[in-house]
């Protein structure tokens, strides 16, 4: 069913960043994090939002779903515009009163700032937004293989993982259905002190641990039955494949971090 | 009188504004009356229990008004709390609901919420056991202990105990065995006979619909795509299974027994009847 794949971030679409290698893609999204830091001026950062409005408008998805996406780190982004306009010092003063003083670096780098966490948190999202979370473990688990060389358990842990998300809609289903069942035989899950209320969800919490201890039974007996022994020697239903599209996404990161280096080389920097 | 529950232009979607957004019922215009037995019946996926979670109130309709007693049911919390003790519903797979240590106290969860005394409420779940036909000595057992049927059966009286004024059951009898099933039906049947009270509920079976309820819903694609008593419904059977739906076996036997010209009625919903009419036919024919 559709609703037990599109949960939390994922954003069904068929742009060419969602078709995109997920292992390409979490490469790219980290370097480009990285990037974010190189700039160094707002000529650098400049060419670093107009890559992210790039990659947005590729990817399809709704202006709405991206400021959903910085709607959480609201909070933080006012509050660090606001250390920075008034503990950063330097320049000309534009604004004082009482002990009160707003300096012009104090400005550039509030600015600069929140400019950074927004261009972050949107360059992230894009990842989720584009790439469903089984196929982000499997491309997780493709990328830490190395790892094996010192006897550290990648499949088991990826393997894991993906159990773990594939059952998180399932579990919040369960959970749905059995408060609705219990509502419906008028529980209050809703009001009252803390006590109450923590004392309210166990006629949730009971039934919910006992079906996902069975459903973990079943599964590991559906998972035996179909001879799941590990990792050693399991061959794959998808391949991931690198296409043309992953090069040239990927020149074009190189691209931009070229220009960033570029920029940060021949203005002067802000921070 | 007012009906108990009244349904103006209902419609439901799941994930509003997501790109997978589905239309779960739509355009739902229904009154339940008050001691009706009806039966809700659709293809899987038409939309039956998101139609039933509103009757109280657990989904709140994306347009649309649902009327509990001729008052609008998401007034005010109060309304609302109410209106779960009138309609009392009871979830496909009821038997998820159980989490107490006894069955007993499982089944006094629901008449407790309610702030009944305790006298009050050890004689409801006492008839409630008696109703579902749960043996005493399993009152005092871990519901966890006990079989598939008869955690069914607890959870049902679960609901019973509250003592609706409209019981509202979806699939009560789904994944049980053919045994297990017609007494489950019986003893809603029973119930319903002794309090009086309105029953609505959700069936994939054509035979226990035609067996238990007096008029029919039947849903397709989240809309109400007939409705009227058992004999109005089953007559368009052609229509039905366009519907992925069925009349009853027996019932299709007798439709092509009157298309080749036996005089039969085409009303017959339930093999014992059949076979008692098909007996008077031979009878008749050597007498
Ligand atoms: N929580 C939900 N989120 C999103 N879509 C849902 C949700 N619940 C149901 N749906 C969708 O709404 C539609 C109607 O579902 P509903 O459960 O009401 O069908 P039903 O008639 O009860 O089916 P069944 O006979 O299988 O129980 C289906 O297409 C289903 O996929
Ligand atoms: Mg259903």
């Amino acid at each position: 069913m559709v609703r037990d794949i599109t949960f939390g971030q994922y954003y069904p679409g068929s742009s060419a960043v969602h078709k995109m290698d997920a292992r390409m893609k979490f490469v790219l999204t980290f370097g480009m994090i990285v990037c974010i830091f190189v700039c160094r001026n707002f000529f650098s950062l400049g060419l670093m939002v107009l890559f992210t409005s790039a990659a947005v408008a590729v990817s399809r998805i709704p202006l709405k779903m991206i400021l959903k996406s910085i709607k959480p780190v609201a909070v933080i982004l006012i509050f660090t515009g606001i250390l920075n306009i008034f503990y950063t010092k330097g320049g000309e003063t534009w604004f004082s009163f009482w002990k009160i003083s707003v300096t012009e670096k104090g400005v550039y780098t509030a600015v600069f700032t929140m400019i950074r966490i927004i261009v972050l948190v949107i360059i992230s999202s894009l990842l989720t937004y584009t790439t469903t979370p089984t196929m982000l473990t499997d491309a997780l688990e493709r990328l830490l293989s190395p790892l094996k060389v010192f006897h550290i358990k990648v499949h088991t842990l990826a393997m894991m993982m993906t159990l773990a998300l594939r059952f998180i809609p399932t579990l919040i289903e369960e959970i749905e259905r059995i408060m609705n069942a219990q509502k419906a035989r008028g529980a209050d899950l809703e009001s009252g002190g803390l006590i109450r209320r923590a004392k309210a969800l166990i006629p949730v919490f009971v039934p919910l641990m006992v079906s996902s201890f069975r459903r973990a039974y079943e599964l590991a007996f559906a998972m035996t039955c179909r001879c799941y022994t590990g990792g050693d020697g399991r061959t794959r239903m998808k391949q991931m494949k690198l296409g043309l599209r992953d090069f040239i996404a990927l020149t074009v990161c190189l691209a931009v971090l070229a220009g960033i280096i570029t920029l940060n080389h021949f203005f002067p920097k802000v921070i | 009188m007012t009906d108990p529950i009244k349904l103006i232009n209902v419609s439901h979607y799941y994930s509003q504004g997501l790109p997978v957004q589905v239309a779960a019922v739509k355009n739902i215009n229904l009154t339940i009356k008050a001691g009706e037995a009806v039966g809700i019946i659709g293809h899987t996926g038409s939309g039956k229990s998101t139609l039933i979670s509103h009757f109280n109130g657990l989904l709140k309709p994306s347009e649309g008004t649902v009327l509990v007693d001729g008052e609008d049911i998401h007034k005010d919390k109060e309304t609302l709390r109410r209106s779960r003790f009138k309609i009392g519903l009871c979830f496909q797979y009821p038997e998820s609901q159980l989490f107490e240590e006894t069955v007993a106290k499982d089944i006094a969860f629901g008449p407790g919420n309610m702030g009944l005394s305790d006298s009050e409420i050890a004689l409801r779940v006492e008839r409630a056991a008696e109703f579902v036909g749960l043996k005493r000595e399993l009152l005092s057992k871990s519901p966890f202990d006990l079989s598939g049927g008869e955690k069914r059966r607890a959870a049902i009286a679960g609901v019973m105990a509250m003592e609706p004024e409209v019981l509202v059951l979806d699939e009560p009898a789904a994944g049980l065995d053919p045994r297990g099933k017609n007494e489950i039906l019986r003893m809603i049947m029973n119930y319903r006979e002794q309090t009086g009270s309105t029953i609505v509920f959700v069936s994939h079976s054509m035979e226990d619909i035609a067996a238990t309820a007096e008029r029919i819903i039947v849903m397709n694609h989240g809309e109400i795509a007939l409705e009227g008593t058992v004999d109005e419904v089953f007559s368009h059977g052609e229509s039905l299974r366009t519907m992925g739906l069925n009349v009853p076996e027996i019932t299709r036997i007798f439709m092509m027994l009157r298309q080749r010209g036996i005089d039969v009625p085409s009303n017959i919903y339930s093999v014992e009847e059949g076979a008692r009419i098909l007996r008077g036919l031979a009878e008749g024919r050597r007498g």
